[in-house]
């Protein structure tokens, strides 16, 4: 046993919190820097430091990038950019989860011929890149009358989505005893009543799990907005591309980051809120009955 | 009401030949047990009774009506299960009533059944808590009232006790057979556990190999098993199966230096397999102390070498070497015998058993 008293200092272990410190320093400077820009005004980051504090905080970049910034040719901030997002994203997520919680109760407890191969299939959607389904999802949705449209791009993002969420899904549910579908089949249940009685009040962490995912993904996309929306739809991903490219005068660095952390703040509030979660749905093992 | 006919079932998984034409006839009020060792199809056949499983082939009746294809829910059966499958997110009365939920059973008489149930098997103090907040025994009889609650025809059980300590598993099997007598409904019972075998059931069929051995009372396959397996399997401790020379209607053997001719009651069978060697069957409760007065042709005095002598309180049992075979002999408790060579012992064959031992059959 090697005993320490409580007053005796460790060098060793010093060093490595110095070093953690200083690491995680480096790692958080990036974030340090666009609040501190997003605050200051345009004259002083011409004359200050990029590291400086802002001397007098204002919230100009802000109001502006929210309401006033040009993104191309109209100049009304990202605020209709956001509310777009938002149409895309609450359909999105909700249909794909729902999709792929039922997907993967019937994966994981109901077998039938096939179900395997279904499964592999579902699963290689995983990993089929975005670019490679641009030209035939295009052509898909001139067809269905709905390019440059919401519901469109909703489609697009469920289709997509799926396959991690039946994913998800599937292995939570393989978790679970099937004693307890054959119980409840027994019991007189079929398969929607097993569902909801017996799958879906266990599920509320893989619930968890899948939302922040697909939030994060969907809400984060670019590929898929830029190329299936029109003037009126492009969500907020697109339209911080645009107002950070469009330059009226001089570049407005504060208004740049103050953009882009409005950008980012939904899947950051997401992850707060139910990030524990996030950690705890991931790593769940098998229910006890 | 609930007999049940089993008609020539076979079940295969893909090229796999797990039940092999299965044909058991189970009364109304019988209580089963399907006994025999892991893979041999017990729970397999449980399976298919509950229709959790299709059958290959064959038929399934109950109560005169074949329901081989029916779903589980349509036939009337209620199961426990090994890990007892009780629904973790909902309270013990939802648990016990989920069934008459599901067959739209009134609400008031919901709550009178659950009543009943719960008082019978002592667990109404519990019905609000979550599964996870119950012990071992309180979750099994937990499932134990979820399948009385619905008063099927049948119940089906599945290993119930394999899960619970050794004593709450021999106050459980109490419990389940006052059940059954103050229930009288069919109950079918898989076990691998022979003792609940022997103390539960009315009757027991022994699988092997997705076949039934034998099938009879507790008695008759105790005492008259048709095979080597079946011999081998019921009993604890096991019986003594010792190879012996024939010869003039007597087993020949030789252990230390020692002849023993022994007088076995099946000198006919003997006489008539023309055997050269048998395989001798002998409970250890036949190979006891000497007891001077006792006299018949079947008990003699032998002696051979104890090497372990394990004391278990009613009895004690003593394990040794006789004829170069490892035998049992069941001591009284009071003798405090200790391990030793030339152990005196007397051999009561009257209840012996033989079997051939190439076919391991019983010679009959």
């Amino acid at each position: 046993m090697n005993r320490q008293t409580p007053l005796s200092i460790n060098i060793g272990r010093v060093m490595i919190y110095l070093l953690l410190v200083a690491f995680a320093l480096l790692y958080l400077a990036p974030l340090y820097v666009m609040i501190a820009t997003s605050f200051k005004d345009i004259e002083e980051i011409r004359s200050g430091n990029l590291m400086a504090p802002p001397l007098s905080p204002t919230f100009y970049a802000w109001t502006k990038a929210w309401s006033s910034a040009c993104t191309g040719s109209e100049c009304e901030g990202l605020a209709p950019f956001f509310w777009n997002s938002v149409k895309i994203v609450v359909p999105a997520v909700s249909i794909s989860t729902i999709i792929g919680a039922f997907n993967g109760y019937a994966l994981a407890k109901w077998r039938f011929k096939g179900s395997e191969f279904l499964f592999g299939a579902l699963l290689f959607g995983c990993f089929i890149p975005f670019q490679v389904i641009l030209l035939p999802m295009a052509k898909l949705l001139g067809s269905l009358g709905l390019a440059n449209t919401v519901t469109g791009l909703v489609m697009v993002h469920v289709i997509y989505g799926v396959a991690f969420t039946t994913l998800f899904f599937r292995n939570y549910y393989v978790g679970v005893p099937t004693e307890l579908v054959r119980a409840a089949r027994l019991d007189g249940a079929g398969f929607l009543n097993t569902f909801r009685y017996i799958f879906l009040p266990l599920s509320t962490p893989i619930f968890v799990v899948t939302v922040i995912w697909q939030f994060t993904q969907i809400w984060n996309d670019f590929l898929f907005g830029v190329v299936y929306s029109g003037a009126g739809t492009q969500p907020i991903t697109v339209a911080l591309n645009n107002l950070v490219n469009t330059s009226v005068g001089g570049k407005e660095y504060n208004v740049d980051m103050a953009a882009a952390i409005i950008a980012a703040l939904p899947t950051l509030v997401v992850y707060v809120v139910a990030g524990k979660y996030f950690v705890r749905g991931l790593t769940a093992g098998a229910v006890k009955g | 009401m609930g007999s049940i006919r089993l008609n020539k079932i076979n079940k295969s998984f893909g090229a796999t030949e797990v039940l092999k034409n299965i044909n058991l006839e189970i009364s109304d009020g019988e209580f089963l047990i399907l006994v025999g060792p892991s893979g041999c199809g017990k729970s397999t056949l449980m399976n298919l009774i509950a229709g959790l499983e299709d059958i290959t082939s064959g038929e399934i009746v109950i109560d005169g009506k074949d329901i081989s294809s029916e779903s589980p829910k349509d036939r009337d059966i209620a199961m426990v299960f090994q890990s007892y499958a009780l629904y973790p997110t909902m309270d013990v009365a939802r648990n016990i009533c989920f069934g008459l939920e599901m067959r739209k059973t009134p609400k008031k008489e919901q709550e009178a059944i659950l009543k009943e149930v719960s008082e019978v098997l002592q667990i109404d103090q519990l019905l609000d808590r979550k599964p996870g907040q119950l012990s071992g025994g309180q979750r099994q009889r937990v499932a134990m009232g979820r399948a009385l609650a619905r008063s099927p025809k049948v119940f089906l059980f599945d290993e119930p006790l394999s899960n619970l300590d050794a004593k709450l598993r021999v106050e459980m099997r109490t419990e389940i057979k006052k059940l059954h007598q103050r229930l009288k409904t069919t109950i079918v019972y898989v076990t691998h556990d022979q003792v609940e075998a022997m103390t539960l059931a009315d009757r027991i069929a022994v699988l092997k190999d997705g076949e039934v051995q034998q099938l009879g009372t507790p008695y008759e396959i105790y005492n008259d098993p048709v095979s080597h397996f079946v011999a081998d399997f019921m009993g604890s401790p096991g019986m003594n199966f010792i190879e012996c020379v024939v010869k003039d209607k007597k087993l020949i053997i030789e252990s230390s230096g020692q002849r023993y001719e022994l007088t076995v009651p099946c000198e006919k069978e003997l006489v008539d397999s023309k055997l050269d060697t048998v395989l001798l069957g002998i409970r250890p409760e036949m190979l006891t102390e000497v007891t001077p007065e006792a006299s018949s042709p079947y008990i003699q005095e032998i002696s051979f070498d104890v090497l372990v002598i394990e004391p278990m309180g009613a009895d004690t049992v003593a394990i040794g070497e006789w004829n170069n075979t490892e035998v049992i002999a069941r001591l009284n408790p009071d003798s405090g015998k200790h391990a030793g060579k030339e152990f005196k012992l007397q051999v009561d064959t009257s209840k012996a058993v033989l079997f051939n031992p190439n076919s391991g059959l019983r010679l009959r």
